[in-house]
């Protein structure tokens, strides 16, 4: 989620940066285009550079030749007022500008027009210099007056009002990036459910809907693939018990005839033992599909873990077990009396799995100890051998490598078998953690930690 | 224990796979069960149940007209006969189905021989209790019928506590029986915090049963787990 967010800051960043290129660029080209304009109208022809010249140029009499050439090609006209008002001298002036001007027609005509031509003065010492324009060359103020007040607060009023802007523009921009997180929050931890392989079910409305529709559509797909797949499973575990019975009960009449000879019992007793490894890997795959896909219901009740873990080693000697094997079972006063809240038959199972585990990777025989202890919050179940155990490499390997029932990766080893995946999934399934413990020679421990 | 008594009792396999009827019909009779009759439907069963009246019924959940908890549910309306059920479908919800309509046992595919022969034993000896039922341990017979224990001429009486503890653990000679499972015989359900009396009912016991109660050789104990009854060989 968090990178989301940088996202929308990063967009909305580059959004913030190309404006001002924009701006930028504007400017430029606003600046190349008018720049001639520019140039010629506030150059060496603009009104002030005029004014100074032909002033210098100029006096009572009359003008120097230079300075009128210059005003005549630039289609400039001028008159030299002497200061009562009288026209001493002209160039190009046209025909209805008058000759004598009283003060009011200086005072009005050198804030803006005289006749419609924007006019310039100069004043010298020996009169007024009075340029006029072409008309519409320039426009004139002639309101020439702001407020002191006005321009003292201006910079105030501006930056005030920048940072008001700014403020406002990066309340709109966190708003927003709030609302688009906020809308699309559930969509993206959705995808992220999804991506788990787990079903999601989404409901939004507005502009969204689509998308929000979309992912329960994948949600949909993906659940009845994983339904498909797990009826499959569950399918031809099923269509296998029938047939298993058969090979084994039949096997097994064969190696307890008395009728046949030792050896073709002798084959018939492998037959037996390897139907029985079909008939816990079938159990196992089916059990193991279940609860990856999440379709097997749990019956969870509060169960006395010492009960549960007595009755297992009973019945399990009950049935035989060979004298290479010694079973212990330790369970301290504390442990006694816990009871958590799981699924028996699971916990069973779980036990069953790492005890089998044990013995059938120390074929020479070994200690099997159980012991259950607890603290205030947990039950901890302790499963060890002091068989051979595991060296560190494959420790590391069943830690870290994933089964190949998880994984699409077709160079796993495959000879892992279910045993401890379906341990660690039993465990998962009752929110608890397990933890394996090993060095070569000195034994095989699995910690189980359940919340009482 | 001797179950030789039990073969005469009339057994009701229904399933409809030839093979499978054939291979459970051998387990059984080259056990000594004498009374052996098949079906291969709902229909065929409740038939069979009808006329053969048998003395247990071991059914399989998947049939061509019905499943076996249907067939079980139609045979309750006119027998109690005891019900096990042979079933290939997944443990958890069968079992749930089949015991909570009210059948004795189950019996999950594929399975043992043995096993098979195990669960249709305890469930017949736990309906048909033995006429005259006589345990013999090394030292004694008890009299389960008359409460008491006989040591050589000396007949000693046995307290409705120790018959049904002894009781719990002849029914399954030879094997562990948990302390929870004794306790839970002895005062029902949840009856934690009894291990103490249970002692002092197992002491008393191997006083009455056992040559040296010190060292005792009939009711011995499994460290840990509980107690097993042993009896004479």
């Amino acid at each position: 989620m968090k990178s989301f967010g940088r996202y929308i800051s990063k967009h909305l960043v580059s959004f913030a940066g190309f404006i001002l290129v924009l701006l930028l660029i504007n400017v430029i080209t606003f600046g190349w285009t008018f720049h001639s304009v520019i140039k010629k109208d506030y150059g060496a022809i603009s009104p002030n550079n005029m004014l100074e010249e032909v002033a210098a140029a100029s006096t009572l009499e009359g003008l120097s030749d230079e300075a009128r050439n210059k005003l005549e090609s630039n289609h400039i006209w001028a008159i030299f007022l002497n200061a009562a008002g009288e026209t001493m001298w002209s160039v190009n002036a046209p025909e209805n500008i008058p000759a004598h001007y009283t003060v009011q027609d200086v005072s009005i005509f050198s804030r803006g027009y005289l006749e419609d031509y924007p006019v310039f003065v100069w004043n010298t010492d020996s009169g007024l210099l009075v340029l006029g324009y072409p008309k519409d060359s320039y426009t004139k103020l002639t309101s020439n007056y702001f407020s002191i007040q006005a321009i003292r607060t201006l910079p105030l009023y501006f930056s005030g009002m920048l940072a008001v802007d700014l403020l406002l523009l990066f309340f709109a921009y966190h708003l927003s990036k709030q609302k688009i997180i906020k809308s699309t929050e559930p969509i993206i931890s959705s995808i992220e459910t999804l991506s788990n392989g787990k079903t999601v079910s989404l409901s939004i409305r507005g502009g969204l809907s689509e998308v929000a529709e979309s992912v329960n559509k994948a949600s949909q797909i993906l659940s009845r693939q994983n339904e498909a797949r797990a009826d499959w499973i569950s399918g031809v575990s099923h269509d296998i018990r029938t047939p298993l019975s058969m090979i084994m009960g039949y096997a097994g009449r064969i190696a307890d005839s008395s009728v046949a000879d030792s050896s073709i019992k002798e084959q018939a007793e492998i037959i037996r033992n390897q139907s029985v490894k079909i008939k816990d890997l079938v159990q196992d795959l089916n059990l193991v599909s279940q609860l990856e896909y999440e379709m097997q219901p749990l019956h969870k009740e509060p169960v006395r873990v010492s009960k549960l873990l007595r009755s297992y080693v009973a019945e399990l000697f009950n049935t035989g077990i060979s004298d290479i094997y010694s079973i212990e079972i330790e369970i301290t006063p504390a442990a006694e009396t816990a009871a958590i809240n799981c699924d028996p038959r699971l916990i069973s199972r779980a036990v069953n799995n790492l005890v089998q585990n044990s013995m059938k990777h120390n074929l020479q025989g070994c200690h099997v100890k159980l012991s259950i202890d607890c603290s205030d919050t947990s039950l901890i179940l302790i499963i060890a051998d002091n068989g051979i155990g595991l060296s560190a490499e494959k420790l590391q390997e069943l830690e870290e490598k994933p089964h190949y029932m998880k994984s699409t990766d077709e160079r796993l080893d495959l000879r892992h078998g279910l045993g401890l995946l379906l341990v660690r999934q039993i465990v998962e399934a009752h929110e608890g953690t397990m933890q394996i413990k090993s060095v070569a020679n000195h034994g095989f421990t699995t910690t189980l930690t359940f919340q009482k | 224990m001797d179950h030789s008594f039990l073969h005469t009792k009339k057994i009701m396999l229904v399933d409809d796979e030839p093979d499978l009827l054939k291979l459970v019909t051998n387990i059984l009779t080259d056990d000594g069960f004498e009374n052996i009759v098949i079906a291969a439907s709902v229909k065929e069963g409740i038939a069979a149940s009808r006329n053969e009246k048998p003395d247990l019924a071991i059914l399989d959940v998947m049939l061509p007209d019905g499943d076996g908890f249907l067939l079980m549910e139609q045979m309750r309306s006119f027998t109690d006969v005891p019900i096990i059920f042979l079933t290939a479908k997944d443990e958890a919800t069968d079992k749930l189905a089949g015991l909570g309509l009210g059948a004795d046992d189950y019996i999950a595919k594929p399975f043992m021989p043995e096993e098979l022969l195990l669960r249709v034993y305890a469930v017949l000896r736990r309906c048909y209790k033995e006429d005259a039922l006589l345990l013999k341990l090394d030292s004694c017979t008890i009299d389960f019928s008359r409460a008491e224990v006989n040591r050589s001429g000396e007949v000693i009486p046995l307290t409705a506590k120790e018959h049904t503890l002894l009781e719990a653990l002849a029914r399954n000679e030879g094997k562990i029986v948990t302390v929870d499972a004794l306790c839970e015989a002895l005062w029902g359900d949840n009856p934690f915090g009894y291990e103490n009396s249970l002692n002092a009912h197992v002491r008393r016991i191997r006083e009455k049963i056992e040559t040296d109660p010190s060292k005792p050789v009939a009711l011995i104990t499994i460290k840990g787990l509980g107690y097993k009854l042993n009896t004479r060989k």
